[in-house]
């Protein structure tokens, strides 16, 4: 019970610091985040035993802690009313989580580079778009269309990612992604550079999701209602994810990924698998872009572009390539961070592009990185633990 | 279809691109070539040697070396070593680190390399964020061949460039630098048994891609009279699109690649109803269904897999 109790205590102060660092304005609130980070970071680098017996406490209570979790997530908008952008920055979050996912499933699972996420995002956003302001679809149908179009077009981009390898399979994504931004920038129907505004919200009986919910006589944020629905589908996509990384075809996606001739003289058919996590993969990213078109109201060009590409994959990098908590952990980082960062107006790209190059070059693995694949061993087996230290 | 003069102008036209992209390309190869690895910020170098060789033609101009046939040789000059030296600073730092871990690693720290290159040219050049117009150091005047414009500063750009081919084809082929970046490039164990010096080809390798760079972004400048900071992007995609075409590590691939991909803009462009807006999508679009019919590239090696 003690233990319960501490993971719950950890869990707390590590969101109340969470909150603090998203709020703290003034100089003595943001002091005292800065030390209150800082000294934990002190705490769990220098004292090992501390560490190693809540990170124990965290697997043997894996439940309790996710219970806790969800409740402080579900309570997060409640504590950001100071200041509402941060509930939108929130649920951008949660939005990239999903399509981190996704895109993990595809470069860190199976190995199929994909350079071209924002592009799929943008199909599904864009179907969104098209479907509910030009053909008058109702939303819900579209938000499910969307992710639709996103598997069919990755489908046919398939034949050729099949064909190439490597540095080669990065040029096609690319070149993919170049050719979507270029269409949606030129089409007629598409909007041109202005994109496609006005796409209707969701409403459930009636109620829009646009208006800002008040709970427990409590006025939530703008987009409380977003970030819950955003929290709901991550979550889902996240344990759907799980589940599929933990089954024998998770395996097999690994084996293709690790060798794929050695996987091919196992029997495994190499292209049905890619095409399965390929496919996947573009549902849960076009269904982030789905989610983002409905959320903001507005698509436009700028919105998928090769930049944006370029975060998801700093995402999955910088959590873990194929580490479903990983993912979790970067979307939450790489996407608040940098408006936290906003007083440095300019200089905010320069650091983020050097920040990841040097977490490339000092922790290629990522901030949690996955771990060894264990099977009926309740226990690490001996060969797989390090040597002292931290088990 | 356009009448001829029209066809021909547009391939003459493409013939320009081409130089540049080529000599973008060379250097994706080069680097693909000595440590198999795809050196994405290499367009931002390329865009940094255009500002490089734009402060020189001011720096030129303040010292009293304004005559063009003075300031042009030299302008090449200093941006090709300024350039160069930083291309050594980004492998060192950023590419050979990162050289055995798995590419994508490569891959997305030298895109944000690249992003940093980028950001500080915007910040730190003097009013970054507009385009800048960069002075007409070639001479002026056309004339014209059966229907197709010729102008003299374009024959001198396509000249400096092929020039600057060729001078790369003799570095490689003649020199003895040269013949270790071809055994480098081969396998780059066996080649330090034989007593080549890894760290000092590697150098020098980064050092002559990012000088070609250097060299077709102040070609660039000269033939658009314009730069502007995000221009490496574009540069960038089409360079290493041209190196795959033609087969990554192959330069003279590389070349025909570039070439390729000018002319095939610049026909999309004419051939195509709005097809100046739709040119990068055609010629991306034949670089994917190249890329399924010869997945190694025009002159790539055949793939061996091994087991």
């Amino acid at each position: 019970m003690t233990q319960v109790l501490a993971v719950w205590a950890v869990e707390l102060v590590l969101f109340a610091l969470v909150v603090a660092a998203l709020l703290a304005e003034r100089p003595l609130a943001l002091g005292a985040t800065i030390g209150g980070i800082a000294a934990l970071a002190v705490i769990a680098r220098t004292s090992a035993r501390l560490w190693a017996w809540v990170t124990a406490a965290f697997r043997a209570h894996r439940a309790a802690a996710l219970v806790g979790a969800a409740v402080l997530a579900l309570a997060l908008p409640f504590f950001l009313r100071a200041s509402p952008y941060w509930t939108f920055v929130a649920t951008l979050a949660l939005v990239y989580v999903t399509i981190g996912q996704g895109l993990n499933l595809q470069i860190g699972t199976t190995g199929v580079i994909n350079l071209a996420g924002a592009a799929f995002a943008g199909l599904g956003g864009y179907t969104v778009g098209l479907l509910t302001v030009g053909l008058g679809v109702t939303p819900w149908l579209a938000f499910l269309i969307g992710p639709l179009v996103a598997v069919v077009v990755g489908a046919l981009l398939f034949v050729p990612i099949l064909k190439v390898r490597g540095h080669y399979l990065a040029l096609v994504t690319i070149a993919f992604g170049f050719i979507f931004n270029i269409l949606m920038n030129n089409l007629e129907f598409t909007g041109g550079p202005q994109g496609i505004k006005n796409i209707p919200t969701l409403r459930l009986f009636g109620y829009a999701f646009t208006t800002a919910p008040e709970l427990f006589g409590m006025k939530l944020p703008y987009h409380a209602n977003f970030y819950f629905a955003a929290l709901a589908m991550a979550a889902l996509v996240t344990w759907l994810t799980w589940r599929l990384y933990n089954s024998w075809t998770g395996l097999t996606l690994n084996t293709v990924r690790d060798d794929e001739i050695a996987a091919k003289c196992s029997g495994v058919s190499v292209a049905r698998y890619k095409l399965l996590a390929f496919s996947i993969g573009n549902f849960s990213i076009g269904l982030g872009g789905a989610f983002y078109a409905v959320m903001v109201g507005f698509v436009s060009p700028p919105d998928f572009d090769f930049g944006y590409s370029l975060v998801m994959v700093s995402i999955i990098i910088l959590g873990g390539l194929d580490s479903i908590p990983g993912i979790v952990l970067g979307a939450s980082l790489l996407i608040p961070l940098p408006e936290r960062f906003r007083f440095l107006h300019e200089y905010r790209l320069l650091l983020y592009g050097a920040a990841i190059v040097l977490m490339l070059l000092f922790r290629p693995r990522g901030l949690w990185p996955a771990t060894v694949r264990r099977y009926g061993l309740r226990e690490p087996a001996a060969s797989f633990a390090p040597e002292g230290g931290r088990r | 279809m356009p009448p001829l003069e029209v066809v021909l102008q547009q391939a003459f036209n493409g013939l320009m691109l081409g130089v540049m992209y080529a000599l973008v390309a060379v250097g994706f190869t080069l680097f693909f070539g000595v440590l198999d690895v795809i050196h994405f910020s290499h367009g931002d170098i390329f865009m940094l040697g255009a500002f490089t060789g734009l402060s020189l033609t001011f720096l030129w101009v303040a010292v009293g070396l304004g005559s063009p046939a003075v300031a042009l040789p030299l302008t090449f000059l200093g941006a090709i070593l300024a350039t160069g030296l930083i291309g050594v600073l980004t492998g060192r730092g950023c590419v050979k680190p990162l050289a055995k871990a798995p590419p994508l690693m490569t891959l997305l720290a030298t895109l944000s390399l690249g992003l940093v290159i980028r950001e500080a040219v915007l910040i730190f050049y003097p009013r970054g964020a507009d385009p800048k117009p960069f002075p007409a150091l070639l001479p002026q005047g056309l004339f014209e061949v059966g229907g197709v414009v010729i102008r003299y500063e374009n024959l001198i750009i396509l000249a400096i460039g092929g020039a600057a081919m060729v001078l790369v084809d003799l570095i490689i082929k003649r020199t003895r630098i040269g013949a270790s970046i071809r055994a480098v490039a081969q396998d780059a164990e066996a080649a330090q048994m034989m007593g080549v010096d890894l760290d000092r080809t590697v150098d020098f390798t980064f050092f002559l891609g990012a000088g070609l760079a250097a060299v077709a972004g102040i070609l660039n400048g000269l033939y658009y009279s314009e730069i502007h900071f995000i221009m490496g992007i574009m540069a960038g995609v089409i360079g290493f699109s041209a190196a795959a075409v033609g087969g990554l590590g192959n330069v003279y691939g590389a070349i025909l690649g570039g070439f390729l991909f000018g002319v095939l803009q610049t026909l999309a462009a004419a051939f195509i109803p709005r097809g100046s807006e739709f040119r990068d999508v055609v010629a991306f679009a034949v670089v994917m269904i190249f890329m399924v019919l010869k997945p190694t590239g025009i002159l790539g090696e055949k793939p061996i897999e091994r087991v």
